[in-house]
């Protein structure tokens, strides 16, 4: 039963991110049918599969909203803010209790029963127009005749290993109308193959209702996927009351005979009615209505994300083993076994970019949670923002996606809390009342890059010198361009807001967002004209596990050094790097600043003539790291090195070489700035 | 889960040196032959670097420096052993560099003496117990401790004896509880 519970909550968190998504998009244009039926179609969802469940709460609560928008959808009530308020704020209810394992805690409860107050509440002060148009429906119902329809439900074997229960499926057909079910059994297996597990049986459902063939279907609506249903519309009056048509479906069951609509047309059409006989054969083929819910060819499966590790995994280890059988070809020199490692390599590189392509993920999925933020917060703080995003299909490594929400969110309510102005102080400044924030994706290379524009005030550089001079951050005569400036904001202990209000600028700032995105191999930049709005730009890697890197060596030991960082490679006499001075040596006519890889790792000077010096970015300005060899460009998989080595923070991973040698990833800004740090210490100690 | 893993009564046998010290089996996954190592930079001395295992890194710490024994000499008999270690709650894989492997052994929870409070060389938490065989003493190991602490030494420390004060005190204490 856990194992259901989980796929429900699974299932039901994206009826609520639907939901959530749907109502959002309803606040811009609120007659929009085909979004009106998706928030029922998801409510309705939520509703039936919660109560299947075991969550009373969940679809208790969901069948009050339900009601609403079921009168939203036959316009007999409008949408409007107030509304739109309140169902989002019951979304966020619906999504606290389905995290709920067991009781509810108090708080929540005593949320719960406000919330559906407020929703009865709404309900009945919006009744009186909507009373005199129930009655007027009623009225119509009434001249509705009544009409039999054929249902033909053939459930696949496995449909109760869903937790779906056929026969309530039945039952809820009989609350629709007068019901014939008639279950056929034939497919039943001898007892010793009987599975009870699997359902074997399919029905025959005759209905005579006064509902559409839509309200039908709705019933089936979980169980779409898992079995044959045809709804046809046979007669145009209740056949049910003919004595004469039950006994011709009596007697068909007896025989345990399937039926076709065809078949059922012709019982119709030999019936002893004239008049109706007529009716069919006029209007019949016309009004045979197939909703087909057959077998679809299934565009897209859930899998869990445990198997896709795994399969990551399993793609990373072809890829090293395969780097190990092009060594040993190419040694090995024979042109078949040539010919056979270049094909795998093709393969494996294949299978890598395809399984990669699979875990990406685009970043529409959390733009709904932005939208929200924006919405509720440009609310709360009486400011009127427009969210916009643009690139939303741009695709990123899911572990990318997870750990990017949060900091972006931390970025959009800076935005928001101090970028856009007041709309009153906007529209004294010429500009549009209505604040805007764009985020934009695009692909870049090997990167992707997310930025987020504001049109607001823009960060004021001299406010924040005098800030950081305030805190002892930069001394007062310190000579800083506006980009070393507008960097000062991602300093720990920075926050820009002059007074702390509770949405951003709790001290946590821009720091934890630069830390946070750093995790994830990501660099931010922060761009802005007072007066005019901020940009700030997010670069990121594609994935997390592959990158491409430098295999160098140093001490028979190899490292690879990422590529995204390096910026040029010099062949230096070692004599040179050893007189330098000031660990400095001239590179192109420039002063470079350089660090001798073997003496940071305690190892003896290097015998060779000739090493090399590769010059690296670090915070904008150039590195050199001198190592023995460059060894060439190499596509690392990256492996981490475990918890044991969680505080040798200069070497980011590990990953394995052809020949089945480690290499260490090395993090060349970690291990600058340790470096740097030594040789400070060391230079005070002196 | 616990208590299953504690029922297990084997125990691989190993010598640092001369002494002979016991782990339970469960905690051993896999007995390797020594394999190329590749050293991280500026990690502690007894973090040995890092090794392939099946494709796997795996890191690994020399047993010896942990004992206060000085670093492993590779010899035809040095081994690997691949523990799987409950580190915080989480579980991970480690290698520990050991002299010679020895055998299994079934030892009763009731052959299993307490750790000596005085007079031993290491700090009592990191021993689970001790055991006598073919007239030989096996020091258990509690692997758990050993193997996710950062402290470089199992050794007590020169403020020992103040150690052994402490556990007498508490002794006496309790003593006089009963008395009481």
């Amino acid at each position: 039963m856990d194992n259901f519970r989980k796929k429900f909550i699974e299932e039901a968190t994206e009826h609520i991110q639907d939901l959530e998504q749907a109502l959002l998009e309803l606040e811009h244009s609120p007659t929009n049918k085909p979004l009106i039926e998706r928030v029922f179609r998801a409510m309705h969802s939520l509703k039936g599969s919660g109560a299947m469940f075991g969550f009373e709460k969940v679809s208790e609560f969901t069948h009050h909203l339900e009601t609403i928008y079921d009168l939203v959808r036959n316009d007999e009530m409008a949408i409007n803010a107030e509304l739109l308020n309140l169902t989002l704020k019951s979304v966020d209810h619906l999504s606290l209790l389905l995290n709920e394992e067991n009781e509810p805690p108090e708080t929540l409860l005593e949320k719960h029963t406000s919330l559906l107050s407020q929703i009865e509440e709404y309900i009945s002060a919006n009744k009186e127009s909507s009373v005199i148009q129930f009655e007027a429906k009623d009225k119509k119902k009434s001249e509705k005749q009544l009409q039999t329809y054929f249902i033909l439900f053939q459930p696949y074997e496995d449909i109760m290993k869903n937790g779906t229960n056929p026969l309530f499926l039945i039952d809820e057909l009989h609350t629709l109308g007068t019901c014939i079910a008639t279950p056929i059994y034939y497919k039943i297996p001898q007892p010793e193959e009987f599975d009870p597990d699997k359902c074997y049986t399919s029905w025959q459902i005759y209905l005579a209702t006064d509902v559409d063939i839509n309200s039908i279907t709705d019933v089936f609506i979980f169980v779409e996927d898992e079995c044959v249903l045809e709804v046809n519309q046979i007669h145009e009056s209740n056949l049910l009351e003919n004595q004469e048509f039950i006994n011709s479906i009596n007697e068909i069951q007896k025989n345990q005979k399937e039926l076709t609509v065809t078949e059922i047309k012709d019982i119709v059409t030999g019936l002893s009615q004239p008049e109706e006989k007529e009716q069919i054969k006029t209007n019949g083929e016309e009004k045979v209505v197939t909703v087909a819910v057959k077998e679809q060819t299934i565009s897209s499966i859930r899998v869990s994300s445990d198997k896709l590790d795994q399969l990551m995994n399993l793609v990373s280890e072809m890829v090293t083993t395969q780097a190990r059988l092009s060594l040993y070809a190419e040694q090995d020199g024979r042109p078949e076994l040539l010919n056979i490692a270049e094909n795998v390599q093709k393969l494996s590189r294949q299978l890598r970019d395809n399984a990669f392509s699979i875990v990406l993920i685009p970043i529409e999925n959390m733009l709904t949670r932005f939208q929200r933020l924006v919405r509720d917060l440009s609310k709360d703080l009486k400011k009127d923002v427009v969210f916009e995003a643009e690139g939303t299909d741009t695709e990123l490594d899911k572990t990318i996606i997870e750990n990017l929400t949060d900091p972006l969110m931390h970025i959009l309510r800076n935005s928001l809390d101090h970028g856009i102005e007041l709309p009153d102080i906007r529209s004294k400044m010429g500009k549009p009342r209505q604040g805007k924030i764009l985020l934009k994706a695009f692909y870049s290379g090997a990167n992707v890059i997310i930025q987020v524009f504001d049109d607001g005030a823009g960060i004021d550089t001299s406010f924040i010198r005098t800030k950081a001079i305030t805190k002892g951050l930069i001394s007062p005569d310190a000579q800083l361009s506006k980009r070393e400036i507008l960097d000062l904001v991602f300093i720990p202990g920075f926050s820009t807001a002059s007074k702390v209000t509770d949405v951003s600028g709790r001290g946590v700032g821009m720091d934890v967002v630069k830390r946070k995105i750093a995790d994830i191999r990501g660099e931010v930049e922060l761009e802005s004209e007072v007066g005019i709005g901020t940009t700030l730009t997010i670069k990121l890697p594609l994935t997390l596990s592959i990158i491409d890197g430098l295999l160098v060596k140093i001490d028979e030991i190899h490292y690879v050094i990422p590529l995204s960082v390096i910026d040029k490679i010099y062949a230096v006499e070692h004599r040179k790097l050893m007189k330098s001075f000031n660990n400095m040596t001239i590179l192109d006519g420039e002063q470079v600043p350089f660090f001798y890889l073997r003496s940071e790792f305690s190892l003896p000077e290097s015998t060779a003539e000739y090493e090399e010096i590769i010059v690296v970015r670090y915070e904008d300005k150039s590195v050199g790291i001198a190592v023995d060899t460059v060894v060439g460009e190499y596509q690392a998989v990256l492996k981490p090195l475990g918890k044991h080595y969680k505080k040798q923070e200069i070497i980011s991973g590990a990953t394995i070489l052809g020949d089945g040698t480690i290499a260490l990833v090395l993090d060349t800004n970690k291990a600058i700035k340790q470096f740097a740090n030594q040789t400070l210490i060391k230079e005070e100690v002196q | 889960m616990k208590d299953t893993v504690v029922n297990i009564n084997s125990y691989l046998t190993f010598k640092l040196g001369e002494e002979i010290f016991g782990a339970n089996v469960s905690k051993v996954l896999n007995i390797l032959e020594m394999t190329k190592i590749t050293k991280v930079p500026k990690a502690p001395a007894f973090m040995k670097g890092v090794i392939n295992l099946r494709g796997a890194v795996l890191p690994l710490i020399d047993t010896r420096i942990k004992f206060d024994m000085g670093e492993t000499d590779y010899t035809t008999n040095t081994c690997i052993l691949v523990l799987d270690i409950d580190m915080a709650g989480e579980s991970v894989h480690v290698g520990a560099l050991v002299d010679s492997v020895q055998e299994v052994l079934e030892i009763d929870d009731a052959a299993i003496l307490p750790p000596p409070s005085i007079g031993s060389k290491y700090k009592s938490e990191f021993i689970e117990g001790m055991a006598k065989t073919n007239d030989e003493f096996i020091m258990l190991l509690n692997m758990d401790l050993i193997f996710s602490t950062d402290e470089i030494s199992l050794l007590r420390d020169s403020s020992g004896e103040v150690h052994v004060d402490l556990e007498e005190d508490s002794l006496e204490s309790k003593k006089n509880n009963k008395k009481k």
